[in-house]
């Protein structure tokens, strides 16, 4: 559906966005991480023809320009801050933009804007504006909904629903790119993770193979300490030992078993060292700061 | 086009100040045919009891916020990427501006036909002839198609100035500045009788169109232009600042 092939973004002559290339397909949730500054609003700009750019952005095979954004009829997105007119109601501001309206109201219902949507808008808290903008960003059935930090100042039962409402559009064949400092939060809905450092994309990958790949540490237990001391020693394969349970690197369980297979010693246990998302994200980004330096 | 014209005016609509604009521009035109004089009923009726001016201050205010509410609110990148391109972004934000000048001209019109009725004045009938050989209500009719073109030149200034500048009250001062001093600025570079030939087509000699339509003998000697010169020199204006403001707002980044 969308296709982001070698995209560079500028601002004036500065390069933001360095050689995007991904691709988004229907039902996908995208989270989009990475640290401050990262270029993340930037590509979701860009995605929305609103940034000088060289590179292709296509959708639907239509391609999207700086000019030309015929192609973003099916498109919802909430940048920055809600786009709201203080002058005017909750339901003028849906009105503005909605083709039907009958669907607007359902979607006033879905995220409780109920009470307060005939009220003007400038007397709305943070949360409110914030779900009103969000809604926008979900009116007419869009094909593609970029979401820049979606959960800004949303209660934890808005947060639920929110998270509800982006399942159930996804369900139905809607793709979302969101991006979100909260990853705990962005790791309950997304299905493939984009992660961005320096306006260089350093991650592309399902959340499942993410998780599998990047799972930094195995800790393991067999039968025979001794035995498998020694052998890891022989074999060069680095490890820490705490009472029995040694502590492995992930690129080394395959190699170890094989070793420990050769010598006859069972396992016990094998498993991952649990770490957070967020863990695995900032080791990730420390790993390229690593390879910045030694570079 | 139909749909973004549909957002414009539904913004405009809903905007109190678009509300009171009409009833501000009564108030001004009463407390001038109260202080103008008993007897000036005819420059009074030609003149839409000064409705040019007043239309000129209320279009500043309300041309000077349509694109300064955008960038406040931050609906400006919305606005933008539901819009097929920047050119109808801007062209329909130009064509309610037009509309509604057309329709606070309207107003003008009528709200004079009203006052005309009161015995606020020495009462003049439509008929009696007044300017360029002309009947009043013909008069009236040519005043307000002239100062249609002048607003339409302010409009298109406003709209350039309003790409320059993000905040709206820097945008009204400006522009209040550039057309309610621009008079006097373009005066006394004329005054200098130095360049008079070139000098005379400065952008802010063309504010006096509608001033120098009604009263020629005072503002040609202000202007050094002919009605026509200066009809021309607005449409020329307007069409550039038309041109330049869009290059500007296409270049713009948000």
């Amino acid at each position: 559906m969308l296709v982001v092939q070698n995209v560079n973004t500028y601002i004036g002559r500065k390069q933001i966005i360095t050689d995007a290339s991904f691709k988004i397909h229907p039902g996908d949730i995208i989270g989009l991480i990475g640290p401050n500054g990262a270029g993340k609003t930037t590509l979701m700009k860009t995605i929305l023809g609103l940034t000088k750019f060289d590179g292709q952005i296509q959708l639907n095979q239509v391609s999207v320009t700086e000019n030309q954004h015929a192609a973003l009829a099916q498109v919802g997105a909430l940048i920055e801050h809600p786009a709201i007119y203080p002058f005017l109601t909750g339901q003028q501001n849906l009105a503005l933009y909605a083709h039907d309206s009958a669907a607007c109201q359902r979607l006033i219902s879905e995220l409780n804007m109920t009470t307060y949507i005939h009220d003007q808008a400038k007397g709305y808290s943070l949360g409110m504006k914030q779900k009103l903008g969000i809604a926008i960003a979900l009116l007419n059935n869009p094909q593609l909904v970029i979401l820049d930090e979606p959960m800004n100042g949303l209660d934890v039962e808005a947060t639920i629903g929110v998270r509800q409402l982006i399942r159930q559009y996804a369900a139905q064949g809607t793709a979302f790119l969101i991006s979100s400092h909260i990853l705990s939060e962005l790791q309950k809905v997304m299905t493939q993770v984009i992660l961005i450092n320096h306006g260089r994309i350093i991650v592309n990958q399902s959340t499942a193979e993410f998780e599998r790949l990047h799972h930094q540490a195995y800790q393991l237990r067999t039968e025979d300490s001794q035995l498998t001391v020694e052998s890891l020693a022989k074999n060069q394969i680095h490890y820490v030992l705490d009472g029995d349970t040694f502590q492995v690197n992930s690129e080394n369980i395959f190699e170890i078993q094989d070793i420990l297979t050769a010598q006859h010693v069972h396992l016990k246990e094998l498993a991952p060292i649990s770490s957070n998302f967020e863990q695995m994200v900032v080791h990730l980004l420390n790993q390229q700061r690593g390879d910045h330096h030694d570079n | 086009m139909a749909f973004s014209l549909y957002q414009e005016f539904y913004k405009l609509n809903h905007r109190k100040l678009t509300w009171l604009a009409p009833l501000v521009l009564l108030i001004l035109m009463i407390l001038t045919g109260l202080s103008i004089g008993y007897n000036e009923s005819k420059l009074l009726m030609a003149t839409c009891y000064n409705a040019p001016d007043w239309i000129m201050l209320i279009l500043v205010v309300v041309g000077a916020t349509t694109f300064s509410m955008e960038f406040q609110n931050n609906a400006i990148l919305t606005l933008l990427y539901k819009s097929p391109n920047k050119a109808l972004v801007y062209l329909s934000k130009y064509i309610v501006i037009l509309v509604y000048n057309l329709w606070l001209h309207l107003l003008a019109m009528l709200f004079t036909l009203g006052l005309h009725t009161i015995p606020m004045n020495q009462s003049v009938s439509w008929s009696a002839i007044y300017l360029y050989q002309q009947p009043l209500w013909e008069n009236m009719l040519k005043t307000v198609a002239v100062d249609v073109l002048t607003t339409t030149f302010i409009i298109s200034l406003i709209f350039l100035l309003s790409c320059l500048i993000n905040s709206n009250a820097v945008v009204i001062s400006v522009s209040l500045l550039m057309v309610f001093m621009g008079q006097f600025v373009s005066a006394n570079l004329l005054n200098a009788e130095k360049f008079t030939q070139i000098l005379r087509w400065n952008p802010f000699n063309m504010t006096n169109l509608t001033r120098q339509y009604y009263n020629y003998t005072t503002y040609f000697d202000t202007s050094h232009l002919l009605n026509q010169q200066l009809l021309q020199g607005t449409l020329s204006y307007t069409l550039l600042f038309i041109v330049v403001g869009y290059l500007i707002f296409r270049k713009k980044r948000f």
